[in-house]
């Protein structure tokens, strides 16, 4: 069997490809949308912010609910556009590697199961978890490093639909260390869909706008507090002040930051010595912005297709670390790293936070590691070191662990065949893969 | 967002409030405070929730009509509510379900304590009850809650705000 389908059936992205090379073939969005011009919904077929379209207030359908397939019927219709338009290939003569997120419900695997072999009658089925392959591609990344030599560690995955921490301890997922946050990046660019709403222009239909304004101008903040005095300030002083111009359909389609480079300031802020210089120099080019501020103000008058962000940049990615702002009876990133590792042998505590691997969209926010060491040394006993890795394609680092493990020689003894599940049921064949 | 009756022993003011009967039964045990914060919760997790809406109900009234019309030229009363009840029946049997109603189908609570499931794999409470609280209006740190609705504002300003645009715009 050569020909293996790696597909990571994510929430938000669906990644795709053949095994065996670097990067998946095609990473689409896991949704149907409707813009307004259209009466039927569509399949995407890339990314929506590369994507030429007018997106304004589309509707999106999409068959993940909380990370899990809850609509398979909807999922079919992807997956089959996915298989004969986008990647070419014929489910009959390939073999598929899924990636599921854990302690999936029974009735679940089994309707996964329906319809990868009688559905579109894959020759054979490996299903995977996703913090077993990040391990994986790490292990394979640094074949040095303290990841592979104790073959053991700690991945955090900040994805679409939840955040978790999952020990992984020689290929496999210690399942009862595993410790999950209801709160991903849907929740997010909702909440910060709600907050635009309420105080600025009201854009509850307009998720698509809101996921691209929450990638380009959130943020995580190291020190919560002093940044809320900051983002008080008024006009030039305020370092996190910053415009969002909508889209206005006629000479350009996309939503864009209105002054890119305004919007960067933040990241001057590193310490009090800094900050103080940032805003120096702000003083000085206030004084040449006289004029352009004059004619924004009109602009903003004119059209009124913009809105200022200011403490929800930073207020929106907190959520993570702290869901009790947001009313949620959960503990922060930390903690939940915190806890999933004292649910592991005590021997492992002082490797696994050693060697913890960030994965996951969601931690593609500025100062996103940074803020994390900071929460969670004070936790960790004095004694044990701290090391958090980051991969250099959070979004992809699934993808590339099930390519690797797809052109590994263990792959053949792992897949389940067409005439197993026929024999043997859904049940029995989800034992191969230790669920 | 804002419950504030975890906490049994918090100093209440003694003062009496004015509030119309039918806003006190509103309010009754504060339990719509607790529901509104986690029906805002649930809605986090929402898709294009309106739009989704109100598109079912136009397929919906749609293959009605036309059924209607079927009808009216062909059958009886009888068999018309019959197929009607059967289809809604149909209907509810092919729509996907949400999460939370295959999780309640799982009875994950039936396994033995020692198994890890999908609830067991969920973080728990944080380890310290405080928690910040940030002003509804314009997102400062809010020292002031709403007597009415129990939500946070900051300042005068954000009050008047507040009691104008949502202060209890979510029990209707």
């Amino acid at each position: 069997m050569s020909n293996v389908v790696v597909l990571d059936n994510g929430g938000g992205f669906i990644k795709a490809g053949q095994g065996g090379e670097r990067n998946p073939a095609v990473v689409i969005p896991n949704c149907l949308y409707r813009p307004l011009t259209s009466k039927k919904f569509l399949h995407p077929t890339t990314t929506f912010s590369s994507s030429p379209d007018d997106l304004t207030s589309a509707a999106i359908r999409r068959p993940i609910d909380r990370g899990y397939l809850i609509n398979p019927d909807l999922q079919r219709d992807i997956w089959s556009h996915l298989f004969t338009s986008l990647l070419h290939v014929t489910p009959s003569s390939s073999s598929l590697l899924l990636t599921e997120p854990l302690f999936s419900l029974p009735s679940i695997q089994r309707s996964t199961d329906e319809l990868v072999f009688e559905d579109f009658g894959f020759s054979s089925l490996v299903v995977a978890d996703s913090p077993s392959l990040v391990h994986l591609y790490e292990t394979s990344c640094r074949p040095c490093g303290l990841v592979s030599e104790a073959q053991c560690s700690l991945v955090v995955d900040c994805g679409f639909s939840f955040t978790q921490a999952a020990p992984v301890f020689q290929n496999i997922t210690l399942n009862y260390g595993v410790k999950r946050i209801d709160l991903g990046g849907k929740a997010l660019t909702n909440y910060l869909k709600e907050l635009v709403s309420y105080r600025a222009i009201n854009v509850m239909d307009e998720t698509l706008l809101m996921d691209d304004v929450k990638e380009k101008l959130c943020f995580v903040s190291l020190d919560v507090e002093r940044d809320l005095q900051f983002a008080r300030k008024h006009g030039k002083d305020n370092l996190f002040r910053c415009t969002y111009v909508l889209p206005d359909g006629v000479t350009h389609t996309k939503g864009y930051v209105k002054d890119p480079e305004a919007a960067k300031r933040h990241l001057a802020l590193t310490d009090g010595a800094s900050s103080s210089e940032a805003i120096e120099t702000k003083n000085e080019t206030d004084q040449l912005g006289v004029m352009d501020k004059t004619a924004e103000r009109k602009r903003v008058d004119l059209t009124k297709n913009e809105f200022d962000l200011t403490n929800e940049r930073f207020l929106v990615p907190e959520m993570i670390f702290q869901p009790a702002d947001l009313g949620m009876n959960e503990a922060g990133l930390a903690e939940c790293i915190v806890r999933a590792v004292n649910a592991c042998h005590p021997y492992l505590h002082p490797v696994l936070y050693q060697s913890i691997i960030l994965t996951g969209g969601s931690t593609l926010f500025p100062r996103f590691v940074e803020r994390l060491e900071k929460d969670l040394r004070p936790l960790v006993p004095d004694d044990y070191q701290v090391n958090i890795t980051t991969q250099e394609d959070p979004i992809l680092g699934v993808w590339r662990g099930g390519s690797l493990l797809a052109s590994s020689p263990d792959y053949e003894l792992m897949r389940v065949t067409k005439a197993e599940y026929e024999e043997l049921g859904s049940a029995r064949c989800r034992r191969r893969f230790f669920r | 967002m804002d419950d504030d009756n975890s906490n049994a022993l918090r100093r209440m003011s003694t003062r009496t409030r004015k509030v119309a009967p039918k806003m006190a039964a509103a309010l009754g045990s504060s339990d719509n405070r607790s529901q509104a914060a986690l029906a805002r919760l649930e809605a986090l997790e929402n898709d294009n929730a309106g739009i989704e809406a109100v598109e079912m109900n136009d397929d919906d009234e749609a293959s009605l009509d036309e059924d209607d019309q079927a009808y009216m030229q062909k059958r009886s009363k009888g068999t018309k509510r019959k197929t009607r009840q059967a289809k809604a029946l149909e209907n509810a049997r092919k729509a996907p379900r949400s999460f939370l109603e295959l999780l309640h189908e799982a009875n994950l609570e039936s396994l033995p304590p020692h198994v890890p499931s999908y609830l067991r794999a969920a973080v728990g409470p944080p380890s310290s009850t405080s928690r910040r609280h940030f002003c509804s209006v314009c997102g400062f740190s809010a020292k002031y809650t709403c007597v009415t609705c129990g939500m946070r504002f900051c300042s005068c300003r954000c009050q008047n705000i507040h009691n104008d645009t949502r202060c209890m715009k979510f029990v209707a």
